[in-house]
Order: C-alpha cells, then structure tokens, then sequence
C-alpha cells in the first residue's frame, strides 16, 4: 500500500472513530449542515425558477431586438463629418421632416439575418381608432407576417380565441384585447369600423388576446399590408423583430446593429433594465441569507471538532510520541469537520430534493388556471451548496485544528502520571 | 560497546519567572541490549530527562545523538519519524485509544509507518500481542480489559515497528505487585533477549532492582550511575 495512501485511510479511521463514539453532538452538526443546505436547495429554486420563468417570459414575450425607425441622437451634420475633431459648430439647426419608417430595411432584415439562427420579422406599426356604433376606442396596430411572427413572438400562447393563421384566411381580419372587446361590446367574428388618415375599413374579429397579457392586449394584429394600407403607407416598415438563438447574446447584436444602421436596435435587456435590477437585489438578498445559514452550520461544526480537541488531549499527546506529526494531528481534527460536512451535504441534498418535490406539487388557481411555482432543479444548485458547505466546515475545523496540532505532549504526558 | 544513545550537558530550563531548571548538564550513555532504570525522589527531574531523551522536548542547552547523530537539528516531522521507527514509549497511564480495539491499538503505529500491506499489520501486531499472551485480547477495546492487560498491550504498542530503545516513564506505576513483577519481565527480556536499549523512569524498588544499569538523580542531575 503506499504510504501516503495508508495514512490518510489512517487520519480518517481515527476520526470518523471519535465522531462515531460522540453520537449527539455529531447528528447535530449533521443536522445543522443539512438543514442550512436543504433550505438554501429549496429557496434558490424557488428564487432561480421564478427569475428564470420571469425572464423567460421577458425574452420571448417580444422579439430579443426591436429595430425601430427612431434615432437615438441626431445624425452628424455633413460639415461636421468632412472635418472630424476640428471646430466646426452648427447653429439653428431645422431638422427636415422625413418620411417615418425604415429605409432600406431590408439591407438592415439582412444584416440581422446574418446572426446564424436569427429570425428577423418586419412589421409596420401604427394607430387607428376602432369604432363600434356610438364607441371608439383608440388601437396601436401592428401589421405582420404571421408565418414569421409566429417564430418571433408567442402571440399564439397569450390567445384565448381565435388563432394568428386566421389573419391570413380572413380578408381584413384583427386580433384585439378582450378588455377592448369588452368596452365596445363585440366578440369573435364581429366586424368593427377602424378609421385612420387614409379613411375608413372594417376588420373583422378573428382572434382576442387573453387578460392581462401586457402589450399584447393593448395591441392590435393585422396583417402587414393590411396596416400598409391603413396608415397610407405602402411598402414601408418600421419595425423589425429579431430573435436570436442565444437571447443573451440580444445586447451585443443589437448594438452592432444600432452602430451600423443608426436605428434604434433595442435588445430585451435595456428594455427591461429595470427588471434585470431587482433580479440582482434578489440574488443579492438570497446569497445573503444563504451565506448566513452555512455560517450558522459551520458554528455547529466549530463547537463539534473544538470540544474533540479538548476532550483527546491525551490521544493527541500519545499519538505524538507514538510519531505522529504536528501536520498530521491537524488533518485528523480538519478531517472531522470535513466528514460532518459531507454527512451534512449529503442530508442536505436529500431534504432539499424532498422541499422541492412537496413545493412542487403545490397549487395555485390563477385566473382559472392552476399554476406551478416555477422551480429551478439544476446541479449548479447542489454543486454550490456542497461546495460552499465543505470550504465553511474545513475552515470552521482547521480553527480548533490548529489548537490540536500545537497541543505540547509533554504537558500532557507529564500532567497525566 | 557503543551507545545507542547519548547525552552530552543536556539541560532544560523552564522559560517562566523565576525559570526553573528541570534537568542540569546530564551526561548520559544508553547501551543497546541494556536495562536502564533512571530513580530518584519526586520532581528530581527523571520524567523530563525521559522526554528529553524521547525527543518529545528539545533541551534548553546540551544535545542528544543517537546512533552518533545530533538530533538537535532534526525539526519536527524528522524527530516524529525518528519516534515512529525507532522509540517506543508506555507511560504509567496506559493510554491506549479508547474507540480502537487492542489489535487496531497495536497496528497504528505501524499503519502510520506504511510500510507493511493490511495483512501483513495484522499478521505483525496479533505477534506482537501473542508474544505478551495478548492473543485473546486483540478484539477488545480497553474498557473491557484489566489494568495489567491495558498495560501489557500499551507495551504491544510500543513494540509495533520493532524499536531498538524502549522508553518507559513509571510503567508499573498504576499495576498490582503481580503485574509489575510481570511488566518487569518483559522489559528484561526486551533487552537482554532482544537487544533493545530500555530505559525506564520509576519509583518502584522492584524494577530498580532489576535493571542492569541504575541512574540515580536529585535535583535535576545525576548523583551517581550504578
């Protein structure tokens, strides 16, 4: 056998010995850990699932980008590009009125295109007045290649009637908000007047978006030359969706595409700027509380291995004139914290995968629908946890550790006789 | 004869206010197939000059060789090691491990040395014990044996990776008359059968008497060797 081998089997026989003869005082320290690591395993997953299921609806409730016919700063002057870095100023300037919409968009649907895996969806938006009787209401419409759309948006998840093909089968058809159905008082198949700059049509109800569905309920769709023809302007797009494969590479397509064109390219994430920074407070939160639990287990750890220490003053001194290095009397304490640790992860593991399975089965009623809490399952989870616990045990038994490994034998041994 | 061992002006002072000299200028020579009883009244310093010689305490001044080495410049991992192969120690309390069995008790000083397979341990220590009529006592733990038992398979112990210097600090101290006289046995056939230097720190007039060399102290020197 070789001697390093042999001696660490060594180092851990006598350690999980005296673990083994101080039952309590170990089971509790097991417990300790386990129940730190179990109730760390149960919230992350419920904080990971639920952020993962809040930015997953985020992600594909749009596009990942939206390129839209807005520039964010006013376009150099072209005195100012022929002279860069020299002192040319421009005053009083009077912008000129250009045509809305985006020009030689599909040089720009190209370029997006490019990305492997993107889907690019150009739409035209715009805005008309639905008119029913005596009752308008005003209406943001988007017109739509629903084959394309279809890949770019989940506009059909968010329907409770109606489906986005139908805008193809029906002449002049729209999908509309049930809330404005409501307020003017007219459901699937009806037809409704919708006035705009280029006069008056009907469209004919042919899908409703469910309640509570954000931009979708306040939205209209059509299809895209249908809103071509509404807002009397053919051929002309003012929106581009893109989705890509990877959403989190959304930022870095979007600004490429943004310098390149000097449209607006927004990505999902400065859309939901906002979102993404409670999302870090929360992680913030939940690290911080988690951190604090494996600290209150490692104290059980610490009280655990301390007390042995104490308590085998005698075996430590013998083991030293049996030949026992002062390195090796540190790994048999460190190797006790380490043990309890591993015990603890081990049932820690075991009760979180059993809160998950009972928070799991949980059921919510929301709007008729009964919901999950969404839970975040993976190894990571575990991984972290296990980890995080075995460095905070070792350090917690390296502490007293240090104590055995400076125990003098000779005060010991003199003390004893 | 050479020595296994001497010393030459050993001295260990405490390091308190006032210090206290343990052990003053001891010249000493440990002879391998020799029984050496140090004796002297309580607190003469016998006990320290064992650890000294043990290399469990480092002397203030002075040094020990063994073999004709220094061991003043040996640090710590190469003084344990030096322990491991070469000294075994009984103390007057027996201190066996209480959660091992004597067989386990027995193997550990030659599991950490690592040279031998699992078996061959065993095989090693069950000698070791059989050769202290231990044999029915290697799957017990200490609690369930007698003080004379404890003590014998400390020795077992001590004899695991065959050391050429024993080194014994009262070792008949906490047994009856019949253990000692027992004990004292072993320790003569140790040296005189086996070849081994003992060295044994005690009160007992029994083993005084029995041992070949007699090293008298008072107040931390030696009065006189015998």
């Amino acid at each position: 056998m070789l001697p390093m081998f042999a001696r660490s089997a060594l180092i851990l026989a006598i350690a999980s010995r005296h673990l083994a003869k101080r039952k309590r005082q170990t089971a509790v320290a097991i417990a300790g850990v386990g129940i730190g690591v179990g109730f760390f395993l149960a919230v992350s997953a419920m904080m990971i699932g639920s952020q993962n299921d809040f930015i997953e609806r985020l992600i594909n409730a749009a596009p990942h980008i939206i390129i839209s016919d807005e520039i964010r700063s006013p376009r150099p002057q072209p005195a100012v590009r022929a002279f860069p870095g020299t002192i040319v100023e421009v005053h009083g300037l009077k912008t000129r009125n250009e045509v809305r919409g985006l020009k030689d968009w599909q040089e720009i649907a190209q370029a997006a295109a490019a990305v492997p895996g993107a889907v690019v969806a150009p739409s035209l938006s715009g805005a008309v007045t639905l008119r029913v009787g005596g009752r308008e209401e005003p209406l943001g419409i988007i017109g739509v290649d629903p084959q394309v759309e279809e890949k770019i948006e989940n506009v059909q998840e968010n329907l409770s009637a109606g489906s986005l093909h139908n805008l193809e089968t029906s002449q002049g058809g729209v999908i509309i908000g049930e809330e404005l159905a409501q307020q003017l008082g007219v459901s699937m198949g009806d037809t409704v007047g919708a006035t705009s700059a280029a006069g008056t049509r009907s469209l004919k109800i042919v899908g409703l978006f469910a309640r509570g569905r954000g931009q979708f309920g306040n939205n209209g769709y059509v299809l895209l030359r249908e809103a071509q023809s509404l807002t009397a302007q053919p051929f002309v797009i003012n929106r581009i969706g893109v989705s890509i494969p990877d959403p989190y590479q959304a930022q870095m397509v979007a600004a490429d595409l943004e310098s390149r064109f000097g449209y607006k390219a927004q990505s999902w994430q400065e859309r939901s700027a906002d979102f993404m920074t409670l999302m870090l407070t929360r992680n913030v939160i939940m690290y911080s509380v988690v951190s604090a639990m494996l600290l209150v287990a490692s104290f059980g750890i610490y009280t655990v291995v301390s007390t042995s220490v104490v308590d085998k003053r005698r075996d430590i001194a013998i083991l030293r004139s049996i030949g026992f290095s002062q390195s090796d009397l540190q790994r048999i304490f460190v190797a006790e914290g380490a043990m309890l640790a591993v015990l603890g992860v081990l049932a820690g593991w075991l009760l979180g995968t059993l809160l998950m399975q009972v928070l799991g089965s949980l059921q919510f009623p929301i709007l008729g629908r009964v919901e999950h809490l969404p839970l975040d399952r993976s190894a990571r989870q575990f991984a972290i946890a296990g980890a995080a616990s075995l460095t905070a045990a070792i350090i917690a038994a390296w502490l007293p550790a240090r104590k055995a490994a400076r125990v003098d034998p000779v005060d010991i041994l003199r003390g004893a006789a | 004869m050479t020595a296994l061992m001497s010393a030459r002006g050993l001295t260990r002072t405490l390091a308190i206010e006032p210090p206290v000299t343990l052990v003053r200028d001891i010249d000493l020579d440990v002879s391998p197939g020799r029984f050496h009883a140090v004796i002297g009244p309580s607190g003469c310093g016998k006990s320290s000059l064992l650890y000294l010689l043990g290399l469990l305490d480092r002397p203030t001044s002075g040094n020990v060789e063994y073999r004709g080495a220094d061991t003043n410049s040996l640090d710590g991992d190469e003084r344990a090691q030096l322990r491991l192969e070469q000294f075994g120690f009984v103390f007057q309390f027996h201190f066996l491990l209480p959660e091992f069995t004597a067989l386990e008790n027995v193997v550990m000083p030659i599991r950490r040395l690592g040279r031998l397979s699992g078996s061959e341990m065993a095989e090693r220590a069950l000698n070791v014990l059989d050769s202290l009529d231990l044999a029915d006592q290697a799957g017990k733990t200490p609690d369930r044996m007698s003080g004379g038992e404890r003590q014998r398979v400390a020795i077992a112990r001590a004899l695991a990776n065959d050391p050429a210097l024993i080194l014994g600090d009262e070792p008949t101290g906490n047994l009856d008359s019949e253990n000692s006289a027992r004990v004292v046995k072993i320790f003569q056939r140790l040296a005189h059968e086996q070849g081994r230097a003992v060295v044994c720190v005690t009160h007992d007039p029994s083993v005084a008497a029995a041992a070949d060399v007699r090293i008298h102290m008072l107040d931390g020197a030696i009065e006189r060797i015998e």
